[in-house]
């Protein structure tokens, strides 16, 4: 499919005008690409940026027939300045701003900064919190795919996958409520630990609702995963091969999906994955039902996990060592269970120590990168630079694009569960 | 005419029971949105069911934050809904910005469209979008917005006394030092045998003159200093190597230095010993001309972040064909290159007593303010205010 390949070219006899409208929307196209695609037998369809999807982008789509020759994305339409608004706030007061664009994720985010700040100001992390940061990373990951899986269905028309998704997901809101106190921004992973400590009843819930996962999980497989009207949107459209996800930096399961085994737990193993024992699913194909495939083989390995870790769980405070030296000594059995009550002692003052961190994390769509800079004196960041995973495979996904037909546009899009917030910060 | 009378109660019964949002997620609270529809909820029990043409619906459900780029879509969307309609604003930043208030991005809704009804919560539960959708109804039904709950209205004067002396805010516990040194490629030494060892065997003979300095910063970080005209080449070299593919563009902003950092932080896909390992290849720029070879031919992957650092910070990358575009930002964006440290952004305060210290709007605690010298308690002035709109409410609905 080379794009304005020499014998169609048409010359008109008059001048084609760029539509005004085009100017004044901000059409981030140059002019001379409009007119060159409306001289030759091309034309341009722009998707978005209201569109049935998850948060909004537009993607200019050029076309011809029906079959797709180029795709620009035009993101930003949710950017909100984050990584400026991280020079201005506490290292605590951060949290709520890194989870924000990811919200159904944010255990993961919360992870991924906590373990930035702990990096710089050399913070170790007690045993117990460790798990419990393992045990809602998982959840926060099954909970992304289903929601993914729901967005998916809703974007290929069955509105049963997206029932079946959503309701799943409310029973995983349940157990953050039942362990964090929020449905879905949790703001619970804190550098040095977790915020309070979780009661063994709240552990059987969580190990209960595994159980159940996996007994609907099956029921969801039957009704959407292996539903023939799923497979033949999928199968076969949005191609990545292993050389181009690698070329084009995709992430996570979009990644593996392409055959390249790259897995942050594995690879560079953070928190307590190193002491549990799980597979990382990896697909050949590369095509939107293999990303789709992964992802759902992914919730059975969290699932896994979140088991293992459930019934490793050692008794030990939640809280850095470190941290608790700052609080009085009568109260520090009262603080090693819950920190809320002490957070403006240990962690308003938090001035970690100079120097530039790098830390991956997998986080559900994939590795989320925060490089965190400190020049020692401030309790505030100098420079936050958090990339996440939907902005890492938002270029593959373009690249994906091309050569398919209009109508395998959402379900290429649903299949790499692109979350605008979370691309945009 | 009189016929439109007679049908009145019947168009408002239908309109009451056929409320359809538009699908306009517009950030994160539409996660909370799509749970409202699902089956623990099922918000569509109350009429009401999202739909994706802006023609065939008559509510928008604001979800959350609104960029000044999502502002004039927006505006669109609700000029061509069909009349009557209605518009929910969701979460606290589609209030006045939430936790985003000072970003240069963020407008607050209400400049944009009228707002019928407000759900709180950042972001608001299920719950209480249901209940908000339970308002539009009343709303359509009696002509005002009112919660089906009344809330109690208790007068606090009888319990707290209020402070005759005007209370100062404390001090916002920001500690911001002024021109820091900012320590970037700082060696240090790490157990990482691996590491040690392919930085001398591999990437020293590799890169050669090409690099200033290569320096092991922690376990699997490695840094690769270089000047700007060897960028280019060292990146080759580095691509040689089986570094395929770059994680991060990063830019880190030294007004006081005059410098701009450039980092490309690259890493394998394709070599599984070179998987972990993480290199920043780094250069410096000054700051009053920031240009550097763009990476794009080497790795495609750098090409979005390399417009995302122009955008942010106007560093130019020299061979990107976008330059000199925005690509995340709007083109009304009333900063140019915010993440510019020299970018001022409204800092955070306490409130305390309904006074605002001096960097405050002026306009908001105007009232308050001037109600303070006499002994009239500040609390007693928001409370008048709802007791007043409740009677009137009880009044117009029972009558």
């Amino acid at each position: 499919m080379g794009m304005g390949s020499g014998e169609r070219y048409v010359e008109l006899p008059v001048r084609m005008e760029v539509p005004e409208e085009f100017v004044r929307n901000f059409v981030p196209i140059p002019k001379e690409y409009v007119e060159e695609a409306y001289r030759s037998d091309e034309y341009l369809v722009f998707i978005g940026p209201q569109h049935p999807g998850s948060g909004h982008m537009r993607i200019i789509l050029r076309l011809r027939g029906d079959y797709i020759v180029d795709a620009i994305p035009d993101p930003g339409y949710v950017h909100r300045g984050v990584e400026k608004l991280a020079e201005t706030r506490l290292y605590i007061h951060v949290l709520p701003l890194i989870e924000r664009p990811t919200i159904q994720d944010s255990a993961n985010f919360d992870l991924g900064y906590s373990r930035a700040v702990e990096k710089l100001a050399d913070l170790d992390v007690p045993k117990r919190a460790q798990y419990i940061r393992v045990i809602l990373a998982e959840l926060s990951r099954i909970a992304t795919h289903l929601y993914d899986a729901g967005i998916l269905a809703v974007f290929i028309g069955h509105s049963t996958g997206y029932m079946w998704a959503f309701g799943l997901r409310d029973v995983i809101n349940e157990a953050f409520v039942r362990i964090t106190g929020a449905r879905t921004t949790l703001s619970y992973t804190i550098p040095g630990g977790v915020r309070w400590d979780v009661k063994p009843e709240v552990l059987n819930f969580v190990y209960e609702l595994t159980n159940y996962l996996e007994r609907k999980m099956k029921d969801m497989e039957s009704i959407f995963v292996k539903n023939p009207v799923t497979i033949h949107r999928l199968k076969e459209v949005g191609v990545l091969t292993k050389e181009e996800a690698t070329k084009y930096g995709l992430v996570g399961p979009f990644l593996r999906a392409s055959g390249v085994e790259y897995d942050v737990r594995k690879v560079e193993p953070y928190e307590v994955y190193s002491e549990l024992e799980w597979d990382i699913p990896v697909a050949d194909e590369g095509d939107a039902y293999a990303r789709f495939l992964v992802r759902v083989e992914e919730i059975r390995q969290s699932i896994k996990i979140i088991r293992q870790a459930i019934k490793n769980i050692p008794d030990t405070p939640i809280i850095s060592e470190k941290l608790l030296s700052r609080i009085p000594p009568k109260d520090r059995p009262q603080a090693a269970r819950d920190i809320r009550s002490f957070l403006t002692k240990t962690h308003v003052g938090l001035t970690p120590g100079a120097g530039e961190v790098t830390t991956l994390t997998e986080a559900s769509r994939g590795l989320l990168l925060f490089t965190l800079v400190s020049d020692g004196h401030s309790n505030v960041p100098y420079r936050l630079r958090m990339v996440t995973p939907s902005w890492l495979i938002l270029r593959g996904f373009m690249e994906s694009l091309k050569g398919y037909r209009l109508a395998d546009v959402p379900a290429i899009y649903g299949s790499f569960g692109y979350f605008p917030p979370e691309a945009d910060r | 005419m009189s016929i439109s009378k007679w049908l009145e109660p019947y168009k408002k019964w239908g309109t009451k029971f056929s409320l359809w949002p538009i699908h306009l997620v517009t950030a994160c609270c539409g996660v909370e949105m799509a749970h409202t529809w699902n089956p623990t909820y099922d918000a569509e029990r109350l009429g009401s069911l999202p739909w994706h043409a802006p023609r065939q619906t008559n509510l928008i459900l604001i979800e959350g934050t609104i960029t000044l780029k999502m502002a004039r879509v927006l505006r669109f969307i609700w000029e061509q809904m069909s009349d009557p309609k209605y518009v929910i604003a969701m979460g606290s930043c589609a209030a006045e910005g939430g936790i985003f208030w000072n970003s240069y991005h963020v407008v607050p809704v209400s400049k944009i469209v009228p707002v019928d009804a407000y759900a709180i919560g950042c972001p608001p539960t299920p719950e209480a979008v249901i209940q908000m959708i339970r308002i539009v109804q009343r709303k359509i039904e009696s002509g005002e917005a009112r919660a089906n709950v009344k809330p109690r209205t208790i007068d606090l004067t009888k319990v707290l006394t209020p402070s005759p002396t005007k209370q100062p805010a404390p001090n916002p516990p920001h500690r911001i030092t002024p021109n820091p040194h900012i320590p970037v490629c700082v060696e240090k030494k790490v157990d990482w045998a691996f590491g040690y060892d392919y930085v001398s065997k591999q990437l020293m003979p590799a890169l050669g003159e090409l690099a200033k300095k290569i320096v092991v910063t922690d376990v699997n970080r490695v840094c690769v200093e270089t000047e700007t005209s060897k960028l280019k080449d060292a990146a080759q070299a580095l691509y040689k190597l089986g570094f395929d593919h770059v994680k991060s563009v990063n830019v880190i902003d030294v007004p006081h230095e005059n410098k701009f950092y450039v980092e490309y932080w690259v890493s394998s896909y394709s070599k599984k010993e070179l998987m972990p390992v993480l290199i920043a290849l780094t250069t410096e720029v000054p700051r009053d001309n920031p240009r550097v070879p763009s990476l794009i031919d080497i790795w495609p992957s750098a090409d979005y972040m390399e417009r995302e650092m122009y955008d942010l910070f106007g560093v130019w990358f020299e061979g990107n064909p976008w330059m000199g575009k925005n690509f995340l930002l709007d083109p009304d964006t009333p900063v140019k290159f915010p993440l510019r440290k020299d970018v001022p952004v409204v800092r955070e305060f306490y409130l305390v007593d309904r006074e605002f210290p001096s960097a405050a709007p002026p306009a908001a605690p105007a009232k308050p303010a001037v109600a303070k010298p006499q002994t009239q308690s500040p609390t007693q002035q928001p409370q008048s205010k709802p007791a007043q709109t409740d009677t009137a409410g009880q009044g117009s609905s029972t009558g």
